[in-house]
């Protein structure tokens, strides 16, 4: 770096344009609850001094720190209605169409929602219900009975299409 | 209901989604965030929908996925109003840079900000340690954001003189090591 004994600017402005300040101070990530703690003077001198190079470093935060502390230090004019209103409306919302609901499933939703043994059991019992029902039709051997004389039929059905087909046949022929 | 009401909010049952909690915490809090969505957006030349959609932003951002926001404040390291503001400036921050870029009369756009810089002058590096970090602080915001000695002072919590002599002191230091050329 080169000396500057003789030029350095008489204006205190001045001689700050020539410096870079950048890197004179560490840097690190501030979060929401620690950058109002600060603005509060809440925190420690070693604390403190390491958000202050943060926020030295970060014109955004610099400015919303100026902001902050203006509008806190303020009585602050009535919101608009309607923006209480809108805001009323987002937790309201869902909370009025919980009430609303009344039906059997909303019930069974309801009820099915706190444990996980729940929806288990109703399963189980769809099941049993399933198998019972299917017993008292008769069972899978019920079942295949049906449908091998549903298919056995068919296949009479189609021989016998078959012959009668031939006969016309030969019969056009004169044979 | 006021700003001081806000620090007499259940956050636990606001918290659980209690709709009057709610209800309570939106009329004590919506002045504040309406003053702070007004302050935030004033260099972007924004209209009043869009003051009501950032304000609107902010409160979704405290509610949303079962008040995740909300739960993490902590009354132990920060009041609740003052938080508020930070959460309520970046949400419209946020919103504004969404909706467009920034316009600033010209007369409050700072001297640094406008000046085009001659890129043949080297600026001369301040040494890490030389300056403390309150004084590297009030330094940029007297001369990179040209502000106020009183709104420093009011910001920092300290008197105006305290401001003033920590400058002096800055500077001091930094002519002492430039003139002596160390470096």
């Amino acid at each position: 770096m080169s000396t500057q004994r003789d030029d350095l600017p008489a204006s205190d402005k001045e001689l700050w344009r020539r410096l870079d300040a950048n890197g004179a101070v560490g840097v690190r990530p501030v979060d929401d609850l620690e950058f109002a703690a600060w603005i509060e003077g809440r925190l420690g001198e070693a604390e403190a001094a390491r958000l202050e190079a943060s926020i030295a470093a970060d014109p955004e935060m610099r400015r919303a720190a100026l902001d902050i502390a203006d509008i806190l230090g303020k009585p602050l004019p009535a919101a608009p209605e309607r923006m209480a209103i809108r805001a009323r409306a987002l937790v309201g919302f869902e909370a009025e169409r919980q009430v609303a609901r009344k039906g059997f499933g909303d019930w069974l939703l309801n009820w099915m929602a706190p444990s996980a043994l729940r929806p288990a059991a109703v399963t189980m019992a769809a099941i049993a219900i399933a198998a019972g029902g299917f017993t008292m039709g008769g069972g899978l051997g019920a079942s295949f009975a049906q449908h091998y004389e549903a298919s056995g039929n068919q296949k009479a059905v189609s021989t016998s299409e078959a012959s009668t087909d031939i006969s016309e046949f030969f019969a056009s022929d004169g044979i | 209901m006021q700003v001081a009401d806000l620090n007499q909010i259940d956050l636990q049952a606001l918290a659980r989604g209690d709709k009057r909690s709610w209800d309570t915490f939106v009329g004590a809090a919506a002045p504040l965030i309406n003053a702070m969505v007004r302050r935030a957006l004033a260099p972007y030349g924004l209209g009043e929908d869009d003051v009501m959609d950032a304000a609107q932003d902010v409160f979704v951002r405290l509610c949303a996925q079962d008040f995740r926001l909300l739960k993490t404040y902590d009354p132990a390291r920060a009041g609740l109003s003052t938080w508020l503001a930070v959460v309520a400036r970046s949400a419209a921050i946020d919103h504004a840079r969404r909706r467009r870029r920034p316009t600033q009369p010209i007369d409050e756009v700072p001297e640094t900000v406008l000046g085009v810089e001659d890129r043949h002058v080297e600026k001369l590096k301040i040494p890490q340690g030389l300056l403390t970090e309150r004084q590297t602080l009030i330094l940029k915001y007297l001369y990179d954001e040209e502000r106020e000695v009183a709104d420093i002072a009011q910001l920092l919590k300290v008197d105006p003189q305290t401001v003033r002599s920590t400058q002096h002191r800055a500077l001091v230091r930094l002519r002492a090591y430039f003139r002596e050329g160390t470096g």
